[in-house]
């Protein structure tokens, strides 16, 4: 009796642990309601939402990432480099020197071209990762910095801001991805933020390529014993990363009407500490998307809310580390008593 | 495997924690530095070193030997950097000089590097836009000892005697001068934000103060918000939706530089406002958006100016001993608004 006692503690501490960013979401929300005012608004809200989605979408990427057991330092890198090709190709074109024309895009084509791209960096991070056996984390850092440079390189440092396009060229519209969608109040990002996170959480549980990519995580050896091609997969998962940073950097120089290679410094930091808040754990082999979208809300909320409340940068960043460090720790507990759980049920049935 | 995973994971987030650790602790502790030189006043250097430093100002520094100069800026990201770079690089190639442009990203570390790499080159001469009131002095003091030259620009020292001449705009009078306008532009009333510099840097201060020292004479002017958003326009757009939303009726908004301008404008479109803004250093971003109506108006800081007149400066000593004017020397700046705007370009302002 005393056991089951003990069992259903257990479980109700679980319950509470697994939801855990949800519960700090919501606790940052009513605490954010009462000292800020008109933070419980829907124009604060989708303020917030349109901030988170810039990392958010990143650290989709990222979680995919993790999950494989790696860490992608370079998308910050890869979101400044895309800003700066799609705003290169619209303020400039592209010159080809030997026919001495310059090519001008539509819109729809750059961000195709720009997206592709951003996939295509992800792939090199993978092929060296996989092919060249680097560990993630040293071959990100190096790419971190190549792209960085090619970013200051496009445009010799300066910022391309003349984004809006001419009539004439056929390349206007390009800042719609940083306005609210037409006619309502809700922002481009937001939206494109939606769409990745239910395909990406979809492939992640209901298809077999998301299968492999957790059972990659869970254990690579088994993995590739029982016949799934570790490589190609994780080379996909480096790309689909470089593709959803390309799209932060639309979004992103779109916001702006101006494209600077400085764009997406230090982002990377803000999706690794989204995933993580999100249950994803870095061990890999275990993480959900919705954790991650749960995780880089908290995130964003505090970051907005502390800048409504008044609260000065120096003070955002401590408050942001604590809570990243907590959030582990917890994982950390929750960790062991799964654990606990599992040989107490194991016992009882014996 | 499973244990050297969760081995490397534990090294990852002490990386991580360890990185956000020491963001805030450099953060936190050249905001301290600062809190003791915050006007343009002549800083109080150090009692006990001002005879060494004394001693050191009579001798003529050489140069390293070479026919190199080398001018280390922050990084040229930032249009106003890389017209100062480009403006001194032109001109001392124009005086005959080899020279190697390079940005310390505001890191005092790395510029530690660049100054070292100037002594192993032997360099003539250092042109330098610094990343430290503090954090530079060591450095200069070094190139000194190897008997180079350094001219800093744009930001000063908390040293004297060290730098052979430190040319800089003088942002009090700049951003008083802006200020005026702004408060004209508000009708000397209203609710107002503002947006600061890094406050690491010197001039995120003394901007701030000489922009409150005119606006605070007015008792109708309120200043609702007040938030850092470390020169960038990225922050400065996050940071300002998220002010408008906090106080939907602010009527004003004053930014440290002009980057944070741009941000400032473009979440004011976004919101479907028009609102006075003012900036300081007067970049062709600006300056559009002073003439499109967006932004009331930028402090010219005279890069350009700046820049040359320390190049002139640097030849002038090596090829005489003396820069025959004080180490200390403030340009002037001028306040840019739409009636003047059409006079500037690529910092430089023609009558």
């Amino acid at each position: 009796m005393a056991a089951k006692q003990n069992s259903g503690n257990n479980k109700l501490a679980m319950t509470i642990l697994k939801g855990r960013t949800f519960i700090v979401l919501i606790i940052l929300l009513i605490f954010f309601s009462i000292t800020a005012d008109n933070f419980m608004s829907a124009g604060a809200l989708l303020t917030v939402a349109k901030h988170v989605a810039l990392y958010g979408i990143l650290a989709i990427g990222m979680t995919y990432v993790i999950i494989t057991g790696g860490i992608d330092l370079s998308v910050g890198s890869v979101a400044g480099l895309a800003g700066m090709i799609a705003g290169g190709l619209i303020q400039e074109g592209m010159t080809l020197k030997m026919f001495g024309v310059t090519l001008y895009f539509s819109v729809p084509m750059i961000v195709l071209i720009t997206v592709l791209l951003g996939a295509l960096m992800g792939m090199i991070n993978g092929i060296v990762i996989t092919k060249f056996n680097v560990a993630p984390f040293i071959a990100t850092l190096g790419t971190m910095y190549i792209w960085r440079g090619f970013a200051n390189i496009r445009s010799n440092g300066a910022t391309f801001s003349e984004l809006a396009g001419s009539e004439g060229l056929g390349n206007t519209g390009f800042e719609v991805f940083g306005r609210n969608l037409a006619g309502t109040a809700i922002p481009c990002g937001v939206l494109i933020l939606a769409i990745i996170a239910v395909v990406a959480g979809l492939v992640l549980k209901k298809t077999p390529f998301g299968w492999h990519v957790l059972s990659i995580g869970g254990n690579e050896k088994a993995s590739k014993l029982s016949g799934i091609k570790v490589d190609k997969v994780k080379i996909w998962v480096y790309a689909f990363s470089g593709f959803c940073s390309a799209v932060v950097g639309i979004i992103a120089t779109s916001q702006l009407v101006s494209a600077t290679p400085k764009t997406g410094e230090s982002w990377e930091m803000n999706a690794i500490a989204a995933s993580v808040l999100g249950g994803t754990s870095m061990a890999g082999g275990v993480g959900t998307i919705g954790g991650t979208i749960v995780g880089a809300f908290v995130i964003g909320v505090i970051n907005d809310g502390m800048t409504m409340c008044g609260v000065t940068e120096f003070w955002q960043k401590i408050i942001r580390g604590l809570v990243i460090i907590i959030a582990v720790i917890i994982d950390q507990v929750q960790r062991n008593l799964q654990a606990k759980m599992a040989l107490q049920a194991r016992n009882e049935n014996k | 495997m499973k244990g050297f995973k969760k081995v490397l994971a534990m090294l990852l987030a002490v990386a991580m924690v360890a990185a956000m650790a020491m963001g805030c602790s450099s953060g936190s502790g050249d905001a301290e530095e600062e809190k003791t030189e915050e006007n343009t006043e002549a800083p109080a250097g150090d009692d006990a070193e001002a005879p060494t430093e004394d001693e050191g100002s009579d001798e003529v520094l050489k140069g390293g030997g070479s026919n190199i100069i080398y001018v280390i800026t922050p990084s040229v990201s930032n249009p106003a950097f890389k017209a100062e770079a480009d403006t001194a690089t032109a001109k001392a190639e124009e005086l005959g000089y080899e020279v190697k442009a390079a940005s310390h990203d505001d890191d005092p570390t790395k510029q530690t590097e660049l100054f070292d790499s100037a002594i192993a080159d032997k360099a003539a001469a250092i042109i330098c836009d610094n990343a430290g009131a503090d954090a530079t002095v060591e450095a200069v003091k070094k190139a000194r000892d190897a008997g180079i030259p350094t001219f800093l620009i744009d930001r000063e020292i908390n040293a004297e005697g060290v730098a052979i001449s430190q040319i800089v705009a003088n942002n009090y009078q700049g951003a008083k001068a802006i200020a005026e306008k702004f408060v004209e532009a508000m009708g000397e009333k209203g609710k107002y934000v503002e947006l600061l510099g890094k406050e690491s840097d010197t001039n995120a201060g003394v901007r701030s103060s000489a922009f409150h020292e005119v606006v605070d004479q007015y008792p109708d002017m309120e200043m609702v918000a007040q938030q850092t958003a470390n020169w960038e326009k990225t922050e400065a757009y996050d940071k300002m939706e998220a002010m408008l939303q906090a106080n939907p009726d602010i009527e004003g908004v004053m930014c440290g530089n002009d980057t944070m301008l741009e941000g400032v404008c473009a979440a004011l479109q976004a919101a479907g406002k028009k609102l006075p803004v003012i900036g300081v250093d007067g970049s062709d971003e600006a300056a559009a958006l002073i003439k499109s109506g967006d932004a009331t108006g930028t402090a010219l800081q005279q890069f350009a100016v700046i820049a040359e007149t320390a190049v002139v400066q640097a030849d002038k000593y090596l090829k005489e001993g003396s820069t025959g004017a004080d180490e200390k020397q403030l340009i002037d700046c001028i306040a840019i608004t739409s009636e003047n705007v059409d006079k500037l370009a690529g910092f430089v302002y023609t009558e």
